[in-house]
């Protein structure tokens, strides 16, 4: 091929693409060239002096995050000369750092202290006072450290070429050079400011939200899936205590590419909500009861062959694939019925413009998409109450599923032969439910949503479910296996393929397909209300 | 002017498009009139349009400013690309430029602000805070530092009774430091406003504040 090239990189060979530059062609020999300014979604400056190589033929050392691979080049990443270099600039770097890292943020992940720690020199030689500017408020979620800044630029990069709202700018020139904003006027009203954080490779950046709250060494990784809104953004789930600390997105060039907006980032509170329905209640001559599972679900499937008359469900947009099309298959096996969602949305998209396929979108639940294409009919307003008129007025079951319910009271199918309710929390219109039973958020299951373009990403279990709280697609499942006498499905991936075997749009899909990358189902319906 | 020892045959930045002559440029109607005894020839750049008086709060962009604003703007290929002269205009009209002037800016020619301080804060001719009336800028780069800089230095805040970038009371003199003036062969040298002053040492100092005392009581 015409277009591919091979050079030697630390003695190995690797054939790249034409106009790879030597930093991707070293990843792909499983070099990590230390590097500040360079980014996968950013510009390349050239500008933070970390990334040099030897060359061989070269004058003198070549920055590897802007120079294009050549046939036949020799390149070392670790030779004598690139290492030397390196320890200099490095030095010079630690010059003017606070060395703070024990109350530093970003400690445990910085790649000043990764950098030094592999390759830096043990002591500093400096002997000239520090440089201190302290600590600024940008505004928004982001705090300053100017000390720690090595300069990198990234973040004004970000906002100018990413986000494309300027706020951000470099002061000063020289080494009085720091990162600043239009004197007060900060970063407040941008929508998408947390991911200079993310983007910081020190800890000049901190988030506000995240201050002081964990070392990074203590919190757990799980990928996920942003509940926010109907783009799905690829995110992790970085968890301590047996609770969400902080979301970081997850690079996904086909979603999100690294991004998330801020609206996403630092909605996670309800995910650690300490008052939860942890046990099954079983509403009996007026009191209510709490038990097993069992004894449960063995009450509840003698209650529903009892009663006569058709089914109506409430569901969640928030629920997974699985939990849905679980409903949809006990209501089916109750003699069908009519299953509604309602959907808050907001005003707007907020569109991230240099990544324009990436917006906070208008519907601000996960899975309307996936409720639209097994068949559920969205009804009530655009702030998420009303539409549930017939549900309340009807006779016969009514099945809820999640937490959607906050707009209705006590009085909510009072008329209903049966009312079952599968949520996490409690409620004026839960607590008089014939059965409350305890399921799992997204955080605590595994699972799937469809995102707003029909693309089906897979996420996991991050925290343990507190007491008897259990997936909903498992108790729905269970349920379903009693009334037809088949087998209740074991796992996330068995529910799926059950969901898969029901709905033509999801033919084909598996969890081995979807993977960490989310996989698009074929049937590409438009979404209800765009 | 008669006195002046030499005669270049026009000024720097004479396009034409301004009618001055060349006494009024070089002549009291401007700041930075020369010496009365002449200089270096190294010290006539004179601002063709300094202003003899600036004030913190003067409209910007309007009148004959305007018209030279939209001049300015004539000679870029984008608004963008306009934006040091058109700082240097505000500079020159309010005499620094201040955080709303850099506001206004960036409205007029489409850029964001935060740019703009960017750019007004790298070049150290922008004045960023208000100075005196003389702009005192003694080099301490090499030359000037290893024939006595410091000296002169202190010479000019002891003479002047302020600090480092500190204006005096009488709102006359504003003393900084500044990296090399380009005049190494004759050290220490020291700019006030637009004028170079050159080979000065600390016992020039009292005759140069007296001078520029009597030209600011007696030239305006």
């Amino acid at each position: 091929m015409a277009d591919t090239i091979t050079l030697t990189i630390d003695g190995q060979e690797v054939s790249v693409p034409k106009g790879t530059t030597l930093l991707k062609a070293a990843e792909k020999v499983g070099k990590d060239v230390p590097h500040y300014c360079y980014h996968d979604g950013l510009s390349s400056p050239a500008m933070c002096r970390l990334c040099l190589v030897e060359v061989q033929g070269a004058p003198k050392p070549m920055p590897a995050c802007v120079t294009q691979a050549m046939d036949g080049q020799v390149v070392s990443t670790e030779s004598e000369l690139a290492l030397d270099m390196r320890r200099g600039v490095l030095e010079f770097y630690l010059v003017n750092h606070p060395l703070d890292c024990p109350i530093c943020d970003m400690s445990g992940e910085c790649h000043l202290q990764d950098y030094v720690h592999e390759e830096g020199r043990d002591h500093g030689r400096s002997r000239e006072p520090k440089r201190v500017f302290g600590r600024d408020d940008f505004g928004g979620d982001v705090l300053f450290y100017g000390d720690r800044c090595v300069m990198c630029t990234r973040c004004v990069r970000f906002m100018n070429e990413v986000e494309q709202d300027q706020r951000l700018c470099v002061v000063e020139r020289g080494n009085r050079s720091v990162i600043d904003t239009f004197f007060e006027r900060g970063l407040e009203g941008t929508h998408w400011h947390d991911n200079i954080v993310d983007l910081c490779p020190v800890g000049a950046l901190v988030s506000k939200d995240f201050l002081h709250k964990a070392r990074a060494w203590d919190l757990d990784h799980t990928p996920s899936v942003c509940p926010s809104c109907s783009q799905g953004c690829n995110i992790e789930l970085h968890t301590r205590d047996n609770l969400v600390q902080r979301l970081k997105p997850r690079e996904n060039l086909e979603v999100n590419a690294f991004w998330m907006c801020d609206h996403g980032r630092l909605n996670y509170e309800w995910i650690n909500h300490g008052e939860r329905a942890e046990a099954p209640l079983v509403r009996d001559q007026g009191g209510v009861k709490a038990m097993g599972w069992k004894e449960a679900l063995t009450l509840l499937v003698a209650r529903l062959g009892d009663v006569e008359g058709t089914v109506k469900a409430v569901a969640s947009p928030f629920a997974s694939n699985e939990d849905l099309a679980a409903l949809q298959a006990l209501v089916e096996s109750l003699g069908g019925g009519d299953i509604v969602y309602r959907m808050p949305r907001a005003e707007d998209e907020i569109v991230l413009k240099g990544f324009p396929t990436l917006a906070r979108r208008r519907d601000l639940a996960p899975n309307g998409r996936g409720a639209d294409l097994l068949g559920l009919r969205r009804v009530g307003g655009d702030d998420g109450t009303g539409g549930l008129e017939d549900v309340s007025a009807h006779a016969g079951v009514v099945i809820v599923l999640g937490d959607g319910l906050a707009d209705q009271g006590a009085d909510f199918a009072s008329g209903a032969a049966l009312r079952v309710h599968l949520g996490t929390r409690s409620g004026p219109a839960v607590a008089t439910a014939d059965f409350v039973l305890p399921i799992t958020t997204f955080a605590e299951q595994e699972g799937t949503f469809t995102n707003h373009e029909g693309r089906v990403q897979r996420f996991w279990p991050a925290l343990n479910a507190p007491g008897l709280a259990r997936p909903a697609w498992l108790v729905l499942g269970a349920l379903v296996a009693e009334g037809t006498g088949s087998e209740t499905p074991r796992r996330a991936d068995e529910a799926f393929a059950r969901l898969v075997a029901a709905h033509d749009a999801f033919s084909g899909l598996s969890y081995d397909d979807i993977g960490t990358r989310g996989a698009v189902v074929n049937d590409t319906v438009p979404l209800s209300g765009d | 002017m008669s006195e002046v020892p030499f005669k270049n045959p026009g000024w720097a930045g004479n396009t034409g498009e301004f009618d001055l002559d060349e006494d009024q440029v070089r002549g009291d109607d401007f700041v930075g009139t020369r010496p009365r005894e002449g200089g270096h020839p190294s010290g006539a750049a004179t601002y063709p349009y300094m202003l003899p008086e600036k004030h913190p709060d003067a409209p910007l962009f309007e009148g004959e400013h305007k018209e030279r604003f939209d001049k300015i703007l004539t000679r870029y290929p984008n608004k963008q690309a306009a934006l040091l002269p058109t700082l240097g205009l505000a500079q020159e009209v309010r005499g620094h430029v201040s955080p709303e002037t850099m506001d206004r800016v960036a409205e007029l020619l489409e850029l964001s602000p935060a740019y703009v301080r960017g750019v007004t804060t790298f070049y150290t001719m922008y004045n960023k805070r208000p100075v005196g009336r003389y702009l005192v800028q003694v080099c301490t780069n090499i030359s000037c530092n290893l024939c006595g800089a410091d000296d002169v230095m202190e010479a000019f805040l002891r003479y002047t009774d302020t600090e480092i970038g500190e204006t005096s009371e009488d709102g006359e003199f504003t003393v900084v430091e500044a990296e090399c003036l380009a005049a190494c062969g004759f050290p220490t040298c020291v700019q006030i406003n637009s004028r170079y002053y050159e080979n000065v040492t600390p016992a020039d100092v009292p005759k140069i504040i007296e001078r520029l005392k009597a030209e600011g009581a007696g030239g305006d």
